[in-house]
């Protein structure tokens, strides 16, 4: 018995009621209430901290607003204001673009009671394969061009993720363990690609670690602002329609029904005659195939390039999206607003877009760390506000019936 | 006379929702006395023992050790009042040596150190003076459940038990191994060990007991010596003579076998072989009962049936299709439906609505998707219509499951596997913990199925429902069929075969 | 599982081990004979050890030693390789790379973060708490070590603060997951970006640009006089940490505490079988609450070895995963403090000598820092045989 690996039984049997499943089940309920009381608690938190610390919380956050650029929506906003509201606008929802993406990646392993911390690992080898195809075959048509690559970058994070679902499927590893390991082999294995000498570093700039630029044909095309001044480019719409069809697969779709089975009872969806190890692997797949997508968007969007020291500060994103898939509830309504939340956060702290004069935006930053870390915290815990807010409805209904002494629940 | 080692008086215990677990129940021990606690499933044996443990808290009612009145509202208040308690699923550490095991919270020490060495001699020498041998180094997870067992009483001791409770203790353990723990329990009773010894099965009992004590529907129906009882003495006791259930329905008009089980053998998640030969067949329209005390292979069987289990040898057919090892997916496309045990776990998801819930079986056949897609219009019509027909109330298509009452969701299953129009259908336990309106529902909705041509496997542990439904009964009795009977078989004679007593003639 | 299984055992697997570890050492030897000093200059030699390490491996698994028998075939190809490309390279680029005495110092400084991290990890998770949030601890301790150390001018007081900042973080951790009972997982996730936001915005808002200070007290280097004039040991420990001793009596202390003393036995009880636990009378959310807290302290220990004794400065993020190699390393030594110190030892020489690999190959060094993450995942495949975490962890415990 010593090493053997168990039955596939065993191991569909063990699998159910899962920390991540309960979780899954849990964060679906609650409505829009319990997020938005979180995103609230987390920012007046936030707002402590910039409070002890001597400075303005008001002018603060209003700086970060004013930052993001959503003050371009306001018709209030003055002419004179716009120009430079509709830039910082730019900048968020081109940070917003795989926020949606790497947020879908989680919330789709959620569904299935999976957790994909992998999210970085994934974006990177998105970010290494689109960089490399978009370098590349300089001679193609622009359209088909840009599909390769992009479709070579959702395929590698998909290849990726895959790795960790087949050993979950198979042997039973934890998905949280394999995913944090291969984060870490893909960063290191990027490192290895575009440094001095690298296979993949620039052939332009040998004293340079960075790769290739991307060729013009192969980059995204801009609709919204100056393509020399990072304008948006047309990503955000295929992240939207990411979100439509993340939309629909889960709740249309037989394979998102089998998922959401798994996710909710493994049990009971054997029985119905499911296979839960197949649906474990196809999800990491699917799960790391969004997140290489968010890395292809950005490098064929505007970052057409990347430097291996860009590799160690790229590597948040999957924790982002965690947090944008808890806060969203892991819906695709809720994913994209989260998404566009903390997309307006990180540009409205960025050097770029935050007054310095009023708050240092590398203070800000961090921040911004905080203000997720506590959403991240908060969301763990909900199941508590949830199951306070379930009994607290339960005795209402009780009540209703005039019967408060019935049906007590054990 | 005497004082008794342990008096309860009057024990009431109710739980939320109106169950009267336990009802104005006495019970005495005496000191080396095996005295054994009898009951069908649900008689409130368990409960009894939970509140001399001091894991419920009773409503009414007394307890006394050595004549002293007590108040017991914790494990380690028992604990020191010198009671012991050998848990049906042990309390145990896997990964630890049985010497850790025993000696946990309670250490022999050496300066601040743990003395691994005394703690191994303590539990030698405890295992000797009672003759339970068992290796204090060897890890608990790789000794026999039997020997685990063993364990459990050495911690009970160790601790100082001299009132030692043994719940279902044969349950788990091979005849061998039961043999050996009669031993063990006769010399402990030598050394003055107060024992008590929960069962349902009658054949050890009067050979383990030195009283019995019969609970019924939670109250005590009478003590008797062991000696002087008989086998059909103590059935009768224990099974009573309650008003039968009535379900019109006429003569089965059995056709061809629909469902046939041939030396089927199939292992539990221990790896022991729970299904020890099976062979059984079902014939459309007719339904055939699988009657049999809890844990004697049902489970498994209904497993390795409906394809959730590997089968370990034999065959299963469905309408002479061999189906061994297909698989759950397959089987159910094959036309076997299965009203499942547990509801919650496996019957239901309860994150699901009912529309969702009540796709389950044909969520990806051409009724409600259309190459991968959902037709939520049609899940919910369907459901609309389901919930209709089989009465369900509190809920619409779009209601979660988790919404709905016990009876309700039962109900859900049950539409669910009969829409799907299987020609075979398993239902086991279906009217567990449901109130009487919803069984009557159940009954009569699985005599209608027969009479529409299925063939129906029905797995209880009740007998009233068993003689109620069944055209022909099965009992089963540690993995195998212990014999067959007709409908109208006495309690008596059901109860016999389902406890292991031997059967005159069927 | 039958006793016959059980009994069998002891006798077959015996020489199974031993040929397991036999295989190990076989491909280390075929290596090191290629390696100055020794500088066999021919392969040949080593590749007859290397083929009997192989062959050590085999018959380690033909007795059902998995993981040994694995780990000596792969002991094997590597010393196999190692000596064929020792043998194609000059020996003075040799030389130049394996000083052994200044791996050995140098594979202890990478290793004594991580032993603190493991140490933390496997307390805590013996307890039955996943702690996924070293990283974050660590951090806490890196930042708030050298905080304390540069605000009260002492590394003592330093090294004080830092526990009770990585204490603090644990103490919220252990609220949520042992109280809350909130995913751990994801509790843990939301720690780390907390503690790296708190951190960074603490440091820069009383630093600046400018960083820290050049004149932080540093946890001083223990030079053993007796020691230091040994030709090899004395370039190798002569001059070490005094947090790397603390760090490697840890280990020692740890394994004393979990499988010799009543206390350590129960914890591990409260992670196995938390209701077996308490049916004895072990109170298991104050066990674990208890357990949380020190693995906060311990972690913390490693980040303020590189702030406080390492670098004497602190920046942003310094910790850089390392926490997260911790963790490694308490799965792949299979939660046993000695298992996971081994972990760190091989983790650290393969930092120690990606360090120095670049005079070969600019390219190969730097996937050899990969190295830690791949053998992890290679050993929670169950590959090399199965780790094995206790049974409860991650499971709430909810009280009757």
């Amino acid at each position: 018995m010593s090493g053997a690996a168990p039955a596939p039984d065993d191991l569909e049997g063990a699998s159910a009621g899962t920390p991540a499943a309960r979780l899954a089940a849990y964060v679906r309920g609650g409505g829009v209430v319990v997020p938005v009381l979180t995103a609230v608690l987390a920012f007046l938190a936030g707002g402590l901290v910039i409070l002890v610390t001597g400075h303005d919380p008001f002018s603060t956050y209003k700086a970060i607003f004013d930052g993001s650029g959503l003050n371009w929506l306001l018709p209030w906003t003055s002419s004179a204001d716009r120009p430079a509201a509709a830039l910082n606008l730019q900048q968020t929802l081109l940070l917003t673009t795989p926020l949606i993406l790497v947020g879908l990646a989680v919330a789709f392993a959620f569904r299935c009671g999976l957790f994909n911390i992998g999210g970085n690992g994934q974006y990177l080898v998105g970010v290494y394969a689109s960089v490399w195809v978009g370098s590349s075959f300089a001679g193609m048509g622009k359209l088909p061009h840009i599909l390769l690559a992009v479709l070579a970058g959702a395929l590698a994070g998909a290849a990726w993720a895959a790795i960790a679902g087949v050993l979950k499927a198979t042997v039973g590893a934890h998905e949280v363990i394999t995913t944090i390991m291969l984060n870490y082999i893909a960063l290191w294995i990027g490192a290895y690609l575009f440094q001095l000498g690298g296979p993949l570093q620039s052939d332009a700039q040998r004293s340079v670690p960075v790769s290739n630029d991307v060729v013009a044909g192969a980059r995204l095309p801009v609709f919204w602002g100056d393509p020399q001044l990072q304008g948006l480019h047309v990503g955000i719409f295929v992240s939207l329609a990411a979100l439509v069809v993340f939309w629909l697969v889960m709740n249309r779709s037989t394979i998102g029904y089998e998922v959401r089975a798994v996710g909710l009872n493994p049990e009971a969806a054997r029985y119905g005659g499911m296979s839960v190890a197949r649906n474990y692997a196809l999800v990491m797949a699917v799960s790391g195939g969004f997140a290489g997508l968010a890395g292809a968007m950005d490098i064929l969007g505007w970052e057409f390039r990347i430097a291996t020291n860009d590799i160690n500060t790229a590597t948040q994103i999957g924790f982002y999206g965690i947090a944008v898939a808890l806060l969203g509830r892991s819906t695709a309504l809720g994913t994209g607003a989260a998404a566009l939340l903390f997309g307006a956060l990180l540009s409205g702290t960025s050097q770029r877009n935050l007054d310095p004069s009023i708050f240092e935006p590398e203070l800000a930053a961090n921040l911004t760390l905080i203000i997720q870390g506590l959403v991240i915290l908060l969301v763990s815990a909900d199941v508590i506000v949830l199951g306070l807010l379930r009994q607290g409805r339960r005795v209402v209904r009780r009540s209703d019936r005039g019967s408060p002494t019935h049906e007590v629940a054990r | 006379m005497e004082v008794p080692a342990l008096e309860l008086r009057g024990i009431t215990k109710r739980f939320p929702g109106g169950v009267v677990a336990n009802d104005g129940v006495d019970f005495d021990l005496r000191r080396g006395e095996i005295h054994a606690l009898l009951g069908e499933n649900g008689a409130g044996k368990s409960t009894l023992m939970n509140v001399l443990y001091g894991l419920y808290r009773p409503d009414a009612g007394e307890m006394r050790v050595d004549g002293h009145r007590v108040e017991i509202t914790t494990p380690s208040q028992a604990i020191d009042l010198g009671i012991g308690m050998v848990h049906q699923h042990f309390m145990l550490v896997p990964v630890m040596t049985v010497a850790e095991n025993i000696v946990l919270a309670n250490e022999p020490r050496r300066g601040a150190l743990f003395d691994a060495r005394a703690a191994s001699a303590r539990v030698r020498e405890l295992s000797e003076r009672y003759g339970l041998a068992v290796d204090p180094d060897a890890t608990v997870e790789d000794i026999t459940v039997g020997m685990q067992q063993r364990v459990e009483i050495l911690r009970a001791l160790y601790r100082g038990a001299r009132i030692l409770v043994l719940d279902e203790p044969t349950a788990v353990l091979t005849a061998q191994e039961a043999r050996e723990l009669f031993e063990i329990l006769e010399s402990l009773k030598a050394d003055g060990a107060a024992i008590v010894f929960i069962s349902h099965k009658l054949g050890e009992v009067l050979e383990i007991a030195d009283r019995i004590t019969v609970l019924r529907r939670g109250r005590k129906v009478d003590t008797v010596p062991a000696e002087g009882a008989t086998e059909a003495s103590l059935a009768r006791l224990m099974v009573g003579r309650d008003v039968l259930m009535q379900v019109e329905k006429s003569p089965a008009t059995a056709a061809e076998p629909m469902l046939e089980v041939r030396d089927l053998h199939v292992r539990d998640d221990r790896g022991l072989e729970a299904v020890a030969g099976v062979s059984l067949e079902v014939r459309a329209g007719e339904i055939v009962a699988l009657a049999g005390v809890d844990g004697n292979g049902q489970a498994e069987l209904v497993d390795a049936i409906t394809g959730l289990r590997r089968v370990e040898s034999g065959q299963v057919l469905v309408g002479g299709r061999d189906l061994t090892g297909a698989g759950a997916r397959e089987t159910v496309r094959s036309g076997v439906s299965h009203i499942a045990e547990d509801r919650q776990r496996r019957g239901l998801v309860l994150g699901f609505t009912l529309a969702e819930n009540l796709a389950l079986r044909e969520y990806n056949t051409p009724r409600l998707s259309r190459r991968g897609w959902l037709s939520t219009k049609r899940m919910a019509r369907r459901a609309a219509a389901l919930l209709r027909e089989y009465d369900v109330r509190g809920g619409e298509p779009a209601t979660l499951a988790s919404a709905l009452s016990g009876g309700n969701q039962q109900k859900c299953v049950v539409a669910r596997e009969i829409a799907a129009d299987p020609r075979v259908l398993i239902a086991a336990q279906p009217t567990r913990g449901l109130d009487v309106g919803a069984i009557e529902f159940v009954h009569r909705r699985l005599v209608a199925e027969r009479d529409a041509g299925r063939a129906i496997l029905l797995v209880s542990l009740e007998l009233e429902e068993v003689r109620a439904l069944a055209d022909r009964i099965l009992v089963v009795y540690e993995g195998r069929i212990a014999g067959e009977f007709a409908p109208d078989a006495s309690e008596e004679e059901l109860g016999l075969a389902m406890t292991g007593g031997r059967r005159e003639a069927a | 599982m039958s006793t016959a299984v059980a009994t069998a055992r002891p006798t077959r697997t015996l020489s199974a081990r031993q040929a397991g570890w036999a295989g190990i050492a076989l491909g280390a030897v075929a290596w090191f004979i290629a390696l100055p000093p020794a500088l066999v200059r021919t392969p040949a030699p080593s590749l007859v050890l290397a083929a009997a390490a192989v062959g050590g491996g085999a018959w380690a698994l033909r007795g059902g030693e998995r993981r040994l028998g694995w780990g000596a075939i792969a002991a094997g190809v590597a010393g196999a390789a190692g000596a064929v490309a020792a043998t194609h390279s000059g020996v003075g680029h040799l030389r130049d790379v394996v000083t052994w005495s200044a791996l050995v110092a140098a594979t202890l400084r990478y290793a004594t973060p991580l032993t603190f991290g493991a140490l933390g990890g496997i307390v805590c998770e013996r307890s039955g708490v996943i702690n996924i949030a070293l990283e974050g601890m660590m951090l806490m301790g890196a930042f708030f070590g050298i905080f304390g150390a540069d605000l009260t001018g002492s590394w003592e007081l330093g090294l004080l603060v830092a526990m009770i900042a990585g204490g603090a973080l644990a103490l919220v951790h252990a609220f949520f997951a042992i109280t809350l009972r909130a995913d751990q997982i994801v509790s843990g996730t939301g720690l780390n970006l907390l503690a790296l936001g708190v951190t960074g915005y603490v440091f820069l808002d009383h630093y600046g640009d400018q960083g820290t200070p050049d004149d932080i007290p540093r946890v001083p280097d223990v030079s053993l006089p007796g020691v230091k004039s040994i030709p090899f040991v004395g370039d190798a420990v002569g001059h070490t940490n005094l947090l790397t001793w603390i760090a490697l009596l840890g280990v020692l202390a740890l394994w004393v505490y979990l499988f010799r003393t009543p206390s350590g036995l129960r914890l591990r009880s409260v992670g196995e079988s938390p209701r077996a636990a308490a049916t004895v009378g072990i109170g298991v959310l104050r066990t674990r609450y208890l357990a949380v807290v020190a693995s906060g302290v311990l972690a913390a220990l490693g980040g303020a070895y590189l702030s406080i004794a390492f670098l004497g400065s602190f920046n942003q993020g310094m910790t850089a995963g390392r926490g997260f190699i911790a963790l490694a390393a308490v799965i792949f030594g299979n939660w046993r403090p000695g298992g996971a110190l081994a972990a760190t030892l091989l983790f650290g020489f393969s930092s120690a000598l990606a360090q120095r690999l670049p005079t070969f190959s600019e390219s190969s060094a730097v996937l050899f820092q990969a190295l830690p993450y791949v053998l992890t995942l290679i050993a929670v495949a169950g590959v090399i045989g199965r780790s094995r975490p206790p049974a409860a962890a991650g499971r709430p415990y909810v009280p009757e």
